[in-house]
Formats: C-alpha cells, structure tokens, sequence
C-alpha cells in the first residue's frame, strides 16, 4: 500500500450559522492552525488538497479556485476533491495517496464550507441534484430520501424512534464538551420526540444543522513524521465505494456502499474482527439513524444490532465502542466537508490522548471515520491508528 | 433521434426549460469588513502589508497567501496609480452588442502590491496606454454604500 503515511497536525474553526469570515478566511484559520499544531510552516508542504461540497453553498463557482489562498495552494500542486458529504473523509485519503506515492513527503489537507450564503435555506440548494427529467418535476427535497431511508431501517428490524433518538441525545451531549461546537445540548428524547415534523418520521432535532467552518489536518511520510511528532497517527487503511445513483433502487435499510468501503480499508489495515480491533468510532451521523446505518455497514455489529446498542450504552464515552465521542454533526454541526474531516480530526485527539473532556474512558490504539454523500450513495472509510 | 443528427428545431425533440437558481448572501469577511467601511467612510483605500514578504495587499487580508503570516498591520495606499492593462468590450453577457461600449483597466494604486480591475471613464480608448495614472472616482459619501461600486471608474490624473 506505498509509504505509511501519519497525521501530524490538526486545526479546525469553531462551527457557526453564519461566519463573518469569508470562506477563505475560514480554510486559512484551520490550515494555519493545523500547521501551527505540528510545527510546519507552508514552505515545507509539498501539496494542498481542498475538500468542500457544491460551489452553491459558498455561491462562487469553481469555489475551489477561489479558497485556494485560503488553503494554502499558492505556487503548489493543488486538488480539489469533491464527493458531496463524503468529502471530509475523501480529502483525507486524496492526500493520503500523494504521500503514499511517494509523490509529496507531506500534504495539507483543508475542508471548508460556507453554507449560510445560500438563500433562503442551504437545503434548496439540492433540489438540482435530481434527475430533471424523473424526480425535479416533483420538487423532491433531500430529506424525502432520509425519511425513505429511515422509515425503511425501522420496519424491517421494527426500531422504535425513541430507541434512534438516543443517538441525537448522546451526540449532542458528547459536544458539550467540543470548544467549536454550534448546538450541543442537554436535549432530552421526549424533546427529540416532540420537535416539529419535517418529514415524517424525519424530526427537527433528528437533523443536524446547517454551518459555516473548517478543518485541516497535515499528512507527513514516515521520515518527517517521525521528525515533527512523538505521536504520529497513522492511516492504516482507506476505501470508498459507490452504489448506483439511481438512489431508489439501494437497498434502503443497509448502506452497503459503506460495506465495500469498509472491507476495503480493513483489509489494507490488517483488520479482521472490525467489533474487537475499533476501538472508537466517528461514522457519519447527519441524521440519528445514520450513525446506526453506518456502525452497522461498517460492521462494528449486526444488521439491525446498533440501536440496542445504543440503549445498552456502549457507544457513549465511558462504552466499550465509544461512536462520535466529537458529538457528530448532530452536536458540533455540519458545514458538511468541514464536519466530515472533524471526524478524523477527532480520533487524531481521542488516539493521542488529546481529547480533553471529550477523552473517551477505555484505551484506543485505532479508530474508524467515515462518510457518507453524493446522491446518498457514496462511503469514504479511514482507518487509523497508534 | 440519434446523438448525431442534429436538432434543428426545438419542436423536433421533445425539450424544456429549467434552471438552476442560485441566490447568496455574501459577508465581506474579517478584512473586507474593514476595508469597505473605510472605503464607505473616509474615501480611502486601505491594505494589509506582509512583513515577511514585503507584499502589499489591497483590499487588505487577514492572512499572506505566500507565507500564511497573519497579517495585522494596515496602512492606507493612494487612491491613484498605474494602468497594468485595458481593453474595451464590446459585448453584453448573453452575446449582444453592447450600446455603449465599456472601457475595462487594471490599476495598481501606488502603495500597493496588488491590482485591481474597474472601469475607466472620462477617456477614450484612443488615447489609451499602459503605465498612465488613473485616479479613482467615488461616489458622494452620503451615497456610498461599503461596496466596489462605490467607486464609480478610475480617471486619467
């Protein structure tokens, strides 16, 4: 699998409705926060890699040209990689494969995303993401293919919402604790019941929110991993996967997407008993059930397993398979490259021991992020570890 | 109808329109803010200078693009300077000839690393070259907004 290659350096914004910042001033403060983390200045970094979702939410075309100062591509090879919310999480094994080439010695890795400019509600902004012909006629709106999807999950295993909605108190509990957290909360699962109706069985406090932010994270070779930092973390595995994108026709209740994407990094990271060898987990969790969708697609337990194991605790921070220790996009929000990238970002602190009030209870040598978008068909799974 | 055979008529495939709408609400930023509201306020051009790499940027940024320094220093450039290039265009955004032609320059105000782009008045092209001093025109204060458009063309000086 080429060179190892190690996460040396973190930085994010807090995540905010709206930033006054622009969004190149919001990549600059997590990039150069990230540098600053590790030591590295700019001139050492071999190449950039920017993450972030439609040009739309930032309203510039081509937006990765315009945050390119931001992140600091001036004079250097420069991708932007986009696979809408599995960005996050794609950026990182773009950068991962630079390094590991042999190509770059290190990469800076910046997400950023300013979804307050679209107006009136950044959640228009996919209703041209349908096919024009078939579904745009209809005014479809992406939560239809939550509420689809979730309706689906609970039927076949006969999941009660209050079970799901456990998920949304403990992620917006863990962000209590997150210093760049947009809505933790002490919310309750009689509150989460009881929220407005988006579309059914869709709730408002089911949702995570829409955000302005950023985060980097530098990738180093070995050698110069080993230079800056007694504690690098290293990408011991990455896979991503597609299913079709004719969303009607996934299997609605399993993400098998996130399955091959899975096997695919476990197998690069020698992992072969996913329930014993992940000790902390950050799956993507935009919507409660999400987080029970991909623990289950990553195979961190059975088809059908991961609500009871919500209800039994095991993913709280004290649990045996602490999942989204950070407080998730549900917690900390979803300015939705930006969020995806916090994931790694968050099991950089939780392996390192960094983790602040956040640090999880047991001990954690390796970790899981993924990421889940483009028509609700794409996974992007990282594996990394001590 | 096959990919290759050309429509020629829109009636002969079945076609509608659609569009894509877009409609932002922008921020100017950390360093916009500041630099629109001087400019709104005392009719002056301010920028940020990067200590490292001695670049003057107008507008003013928070950060150097070059060495990522955090730029905090601002100073006020001239509101005059050097016309880097120019063309005259011609036509509209869909195509259409434009009634009256608009005269478009680069102007690096003195002072100042960077360059920007506005229109030209009280000039023809005839007379146009590159390296002659152009000044800014703003609008009256009380009209001004905290935008680009509050100035109004560059001037020859």
């Amino acid at each position: 699998m080429g060179r190892r290659v190690a996460i040396v350096g973190v930085g994010m914004t807090k995540f905010v409705r709206r930033a006054q910042e622009t969004g190149q001033e919001l990549a600059y403060h997590a990039a150069k926060m990230a540098l600053d983390s590790c030591g590295l200045h700019l001139g050492q970094v071999d190449g950039v890699v920017l993450g972030s979702a439609p040009d739309s939410f930032d309203g510039v075309h081509m937006k990765g040209e315009y945050l390119s100062p931001g992140a600091g591509a001036w004079g250097k090879p420069y991708m932007r990689c986009f696979v809408g919310g599995a960005t996050g999480v794609f950026s990182v094994i773009n950068g991962w494969y630079y390094v590991a080439s042999g190509l770059f010695d290190t990469c800076l890795v910046v997400c950023e995303e300013k979804m307050s400019s679209f107006q009136p509600h950044a959640q228009a902004a996919f209703l041209t993401i349908f096919d024009h012909t078939t579904e745009r006629p209809l005014k479809p709106n992406l939560l239809w293919i939550f509420a689809l999807e979730m309706n689906r999950y609970m039927s076949t295993y006969g999941l009660r919402k209050e079970d799901i909605a456990l998920v949304a108190v403990k992620n917006k509990n863990n962000a209590l604790d997150h210093p760049c957290a947009q809505i933790a909360d002490k919310v309750t699962v009689e509150e989460i019941l009881k929220s407005e109706v988006l579309a059914w069985p869709v709730q408002r406090l089911d949702v995570s929110p829409v955000s302005d932010g950023a985060t980097a994270v530098v990738l180093a070779n070995e050698t110069v991993a080993r230079r800056v930092t007694d504690k690098p973390v290293w990408i011991e595995g990455v896979g991503w996967a597609l299913d079709t994108a004719y969303w009607t026709n996934r299997d609605l209740c399993y993400p098998r997407y996130v399955e091959e994407a899975a096997r695919m990094a476990y197998k690069m990271a020698g992992v072969t008993d996913p329930r014993h060898q992940i000790h902390v987990a950050e799956p993507y969790d935009p919507f409660d059930y999400k987080e029970l969708h991909h623990m289950e697609g990553l195979l961190l337990c059975g088809k059908g397993e991961a609500p009871q194991l919500t209800v039994d605790g095991v993913t709280r921070r004290d649990g045996e398979l602490p999942v989204c220790p950070s407080g998730g996009l549900l917690g900390v929000g979803n300015p939705i490259s930006a969020a995806g990238l916090m994931k790694v970002a968050e099991l950089f602190w939780q392996l390192r021991g960094e983790a602040g009030k956040r640090q999880i209870a047991r001990k954690a040598k390796r970790g899981i992020a993924q990421a889940w978008g483009d028509l609700m068909q794409v996974g992007a799974v990282v594996v990394v570890g001590i | 109808m096959a990919l290759k055979e050309r429509v020629e008529r829109l009636t002969q495939t079945k076609a509608w329109y659609g569009e894509l709408p877009v409609e932002s609400l922008y921020t100017a930023g950390i360093a916009g803010e500041r630099f629109f509201r001087t400019l709104k306020d005392n009719g002056e051009f301010s920028g940020t200078k990067c200590k490292c790499c001695g670049i003057v940027y107008v507008p003013g940024r928070i950060f150097c693009e070059r060495c990522f320094a955090p730029l905090e220093e601002w100073l006020t450039v001239a509101s005059y300077g050097t016309l880097e290039s120019w063309t005259v265009v011609y036509v509209g955004l869909d195509g259409s000839r434009l009634a009256e032609p608009i005269i478009v320059g680069l102007i690096r105000l003195d002072g100042a690393s960077t360059v920007l782009v506005h229109r030209l008045g009280e000039v023809t092209p005839d007379t146009l070259s590159i390296g002659m001093k152009f000044t800014a025109v703003l609008k009256p204060k009380t009209k001004r907004e905290g935008a680009i458009t509050d100035i109004l063309y560059f001037k020859p000086v």
